[in-house]
């Protein structure tokens, strides 16, 4: 009787139901597939058979561990020079990533700098583009006599050869990865920035706070936990991403743990992919738990008390022209240019010319020709691009609605349930598909998914196996946004409403989500950007009637078809662009939450 | 000139009977259009032209789709041996695998058509080869015509560090199967010889034997790794480059010479060998739902017709001898001698070991 009145008092909470389903989905999502992987470390698969002697199909086995772990060099080049050197890169676009994301994200929310609301658009230009794209304009420019073929841009304009370290592998890699992912800092960080209330600020002005001690003691340690958020979004997104170290570290054939789990994965030997990709998981899971044991010690931030209506603008004086002019160089270095390049790129025939007589429409409206690229049509009267774009625009819709909706319920439920241990499960559940490597997702999804489980039929080859990845793949950012929103909102808001005796819906939809509504609204417009771009999620997914844009765009790029490639990515930044304004006009919001305005 | 005559006349009887036999059977015909639709995974993406041909010949829908060699044997793997219905017939390439892995299984079948079966040599009937294709070392011929090397020890040579481009064995099976052949006795007894000829002492081995010697060399002599074998053509062929360079790749990608402004030239008398050619094969699945529409696909990609797309240019040499090959190209009995052959036996107990040596390759 007493625990059935303990268990009504229970789930009379809402974020007590939400807390209870939630742990219950998503341990069959996310931990089923764990072990899974596990299991799949020690099993000799179909393609083994060539490398494990005399062994069957599905037999158990040590061979994946001993090899990748415990065969002096080869055990080395194949496992611990590619974990080395994913670790350095992935610290290193990190720092770019926090630096860049977070000077600009301090420069639109508290400065008066100049240009803000153009910045602000367009400094997120290059987390829409799907990664690699940014890889090739980067080899379009400075590609060297190294790999031959036409001289890079950079060179061909200056005369200056560019040197090896520059164009291949760790440098341009980081920078790439780091700029890719600058615009998380961008978002996550200035979202708390501008949602700080700026009374802190002026109490510390007004007692005299030099503004470098303001910054250290009062604006770093706020935003401290988004910054922590960043690096670790941004530490295990490049520990995972693929298609950028292949691009630019295959010439001098430098190596990244994923490099190799690609290979094994498609190769002879998945077996070592999936200890590859435990030991990322591990990795991740490492930084969760210094994430968590720093958000643990301090207790609590509330920092929104309502909205904050007074931002006093930091008056940058004399430094505002030189600070505007640095600020508009780099995001068109970093956002225009390529974009540039690739309008370019898309209308050239013969590469490396860019004489007006080798312009052509050839690649948007051209019928095919047999001399290049096979009699592929030009893209507009491609029939396969616009199936694939559709595709993907369906795609990223539905997941965007799903994680939006179930993330920000998540950051509701966390918050309130803060304290308990169903809570904190539920965060690091929310949290944890984040950490596993999208390609090794992938495939351990196919495994499960391909044969019916219990009342459950096999879904391989349906839209919805891949709108269940791509919600559990992408929940993170929509609970991470929930998270933020919630824990800046005072919990006397709710309770107040609580008193007043109006419904929980009417308290979320009334009250919570209008106050926080750029931050839960970045949690549908993350997922629906994240899932436009993804190709490693998906592409052990993708079967001929639901295949996606990226994957055709990656396909155009991995054959040196670059004009169609190009030309592809040139579609999805419009389009993300396009549905970003739509919904700015709608609602007010926008990928950049708006932060310029 | 009577006899000659008869002679023609008899020719042209024979000729027209194989064509009367060369058609399909109009039940498989009807059958496939009751199907009405054929799903192909190729390694080739000349298959969207050849399908769309064939969707106007016949009416029926293809689904074709392109993937790379590993890719595809994944999928298959995959969807043939959970039973999920993907492929009805596949173009595959990589024998090591393709033998090891989807035809001892059973989850390709093969099928030879009837009208075939006299056509096509018998050894090339089980598994139905498709096409060959030749990967052989093509230099830049801006500033001269004349083959560039003629031994292939010369690439290990200080004279050539950083100027040769290979695409990773990593992203293509047949990469790699390559490079595991030379390890084998016949090819590296050929590789000791060469290194003889070319310098009058016998070679000494710092590894196992002639084949991995060269392998070893060959990479450490600042080999640069390409993604594609068109972006690899690109950067050899385009005009006004100050080095001299030469890359190994699909010979069928200087069909871009005139179109993108590059110059390529094979260098088809290289010792001991000029490059490798592989098969591409042509099999159903175990569960193909369109069997009839696919064997009649099959049949179709085999005739003169259904190869259009791949004959009007060099480097691809289908399985079936009537169909003609580009005039500027050479049959495969000419490439034969001078390329290296996969072998599937020796390929699966050797190409893991092979793959493990390249990987500990550094520049």
């Amino acid at each position: 009787m007493k625990t059935a009145n303990r268990l009504k008092y229970f789930f009379r909470k809402p974020h007590n139901i939400i807390l209870v389903l939630l742990f219950v989905s998503l341990a069959f999502l996310t931990l089923v597939p764990l072990f899974s992987l596990i299991r799949d470390t020690f099993i000799v698969h179909p393609s083994e058979i060539m490398s494990v002697r005399g062994a069957k199909i599905n037999d158990v086995t040590l061979f994946h561990w001993k090899k990748v772990l415990l065969d002096g060099t080869k055990s080395f080049k194949l496992f611990y020079e590619p974990l080395w050197n994913t670790l350095k890169v992935s610290l290193f676009s990190s720092i770019i990533a926090i630096f860049l994301g977070g000077s600009f994200a301090w420069l639109v929310t508290r400065t008066d700098m100049a240009f803000k609301p153009f910045i602000s658009v367009v400094f997120i230009f290059p987390y829409i583009m799907p990664s690699w794209t940014l890889a090739m304009a980067w080899l379009n420019f400075f590609r060297n006599k190294l790999i031959g073929g036409a001289p890079g841009l950079f060179t061909a304009l200056t005369g200056i050869e560019t040197a090896n370290w520059f164009a291949y592998g760790i440098f341009p890699t980081s920078v790439v990865l780091g700029l890719h992912y600058a615009p998380f800092a961008y978002i996550l960080i200035g979202g708390i920035l501008r949602n700080m209330d700026a009374n802190l600020e002026e109490a510390a002005l007004i007692l005299k706070a030099s503004r470098a001690k303001i910054i250290a003691r009062i604006n770093l340690p706020i935003i401290m936990p988004a910054i922590l958020s960043t690096f670790l979004l941004v530490f295990s997104s490049t520990m995972s991403a693929f298609a950028v170290p292949a691009f630019l570290g295959t010439p001098v054939r430098f190596q990244v743990l994923t490099t190799q789990l690609y290979r094994t994965l498609n190769g002879l030997n998945p077996g070592y992919g999936y200890i590859m990709a435990v030991v990322m998981i591990v990795i991740g899971l490492l930084i969760l738990a210094v994430n968590q044991w720093y958000l643990g010690k301090r207790k609590s931030f509330v920092t929104v008390t309502g909205k904050s209506s007074n931002i006093s603008f930091i008056k940058l004086k004399k430094m505002r022209p030189v600070i505007s002019g640095a600020a508009l160089f780099i995001v068109a270095a970093i956002a225009i240019l390529p974009l540039l390049t690739f309008v370019v790129e898309s209308f050239i025939l013969a590469p490396g010319n860019y004489s007006f007589s080798n312009l052509t429409t050839q690649f948007w409206v051209g019928l095919g020709r047999e001399d290049i690229g096979g009699g592929e049509p030009g893209i507009l009267l491609n029939k396969s691009v616009y199936i694939a774009f559709w595709n993907s625009l369906k795609l990223s819709a539905v997941v965007a609605l799903v994680v939006g909706t179930v993330g920000g319920l998540a950051g509701y439920a966390i918050v309130r349930g803060r304290g308990k241990k169903l809570s904190a499960i539920v965060n690091n559940l929310a949290f944890f598909p984040y950490l596993l490597p999208s390609m090794a997702f992938g495939a351990i999804y196919l495994s499960m998914f391909a044969k019916p489980i219990g009342f459950f039929p096999s879904l391989y080859g349906t839209f919805f196996l891949l709108v269940l990845i791509g919600s559990v793949k992408y929940l993170p950012f929509a609970s991470r946004a929930g998270i933020n929103a919630m824990l800046q909102l005072s919990g006397e808001i709710e309770e107040a409403a609580i008193i007043m005796g109006i419904p929980w819906r009417k308290r979320i939809t009334r009250i919570l989500f209008p106050i926080q509504k750029s931050s839960f609204l970045s949690g549908y417009l993350l997922p629906f950007i994240s899932c436009m771009r993804e190709l490693a999620l998906f592409v052990l997914l993708i079967t001929p009637a639901n295949r996606v844009i990226t994957t055709l765009l990656f396909q155009y790029n991995e054959k040196g078809w670059n004009q169609w490639a190009n030309g592809i990515n040139l579609l999805i930044i419009i389009a993300v662009l396009s549905i970003n304004l739509l919904i700015n006009k709608l609602t007010g919001a926008s990928i950049d939450k708006g932060i310029g305005s | 000139m009577k006899k000659g005559r008869m002679l023609a006349l008899a020719l042209l009887l024979f000729v027209s009977m194989v064509q009367v036999f060369a058609a399909p059977s109009q039940e498989l015909i009807d059958a496939a259009k009751k199907e009405g639709k054929v799903v192909v995974y190729s390694i080739t993406s000349r298959i969207a032209n050849a399908a769309k041909a064939f969707e106007t010949k016949y009416g029926i829908k293809v689904e074709a789709y392109n993937l790379k060699d590993g890719e595809l044997i994944e999928k298959v793997t995959r969807e043939v041996g959970g039973n999920i219905s993907g492929a009805d017939f596949v173009i595959c390439q990589d024998s090591g695998r393709v033998y090891g892995q989807l035809i001892a299984t059973g989850y390709l079948v093969n099928f030879v058509p009837d009208s075939l079966k006299n056509v096509i040599p018998a050894q090339y009937q089980n598994p139905l080869v498709f096409q060959f294709i030749n990967k052989v070392f093509i230099f830049n011929s801006e500033k001269t015509q004349t083959p560039v090397i003629k031994n292939v020890w010369e690439l290990t040579e200080p004279k050539w560090k950083g100027l040769v481009q290979f695409k990773d064995p990593k992203l293509e099976g047949v990469n790699a199967n390559f490079l595991t052949m030379l390890t084998s006795p016949e090819w590296s007894a050929k590789l000791a010889k060469a290194y003889e000829d070319l310098y009058g002492k016998k070679l000494v081995l710092t590894t196992k034997n002639a084949g991995y010697e060269w392998i070893k060399r060959f990479f450490q002599n600042g080999l640069i790794l390409g993604n594609s074998d068109t972006t690899i053509s690109e950067n050899i062929g385009i005009k006004g480059q100050k080095a001299q360079t030469l890359g190994l790749f699909v010979y069928s990608k200087t069909r871009y010479d005139a179109a993108k402004n590059l110059a390529l030239l094979p260098m088809p008398d290289v010792q001991p060998f000029s490059g490798f050619m592989y098969p591409a094969f042509l099999q159903m699945t175990k569960n193909a739902k369109n069997k009839n529409a696919a064997k009649l696909f099959i049949e179709y990609l085999l005739t003169e017709e259904g190869f259009a797309p791949w004959s009007k240019d060099v480097g691809s040499y289908s399985s079936n001898p009537t169909i003609k090959i580009d005039p500027d190209d050479k049959p495969v009995s000419y490439w034969a001698p001078r390329l290296v052959f996969e072998d599937p036996a020796f390929l699966f107990e050797n190409r893991a070991d092979v793959e493990e040596f390249v990987n500990t390759l550094s520049n």
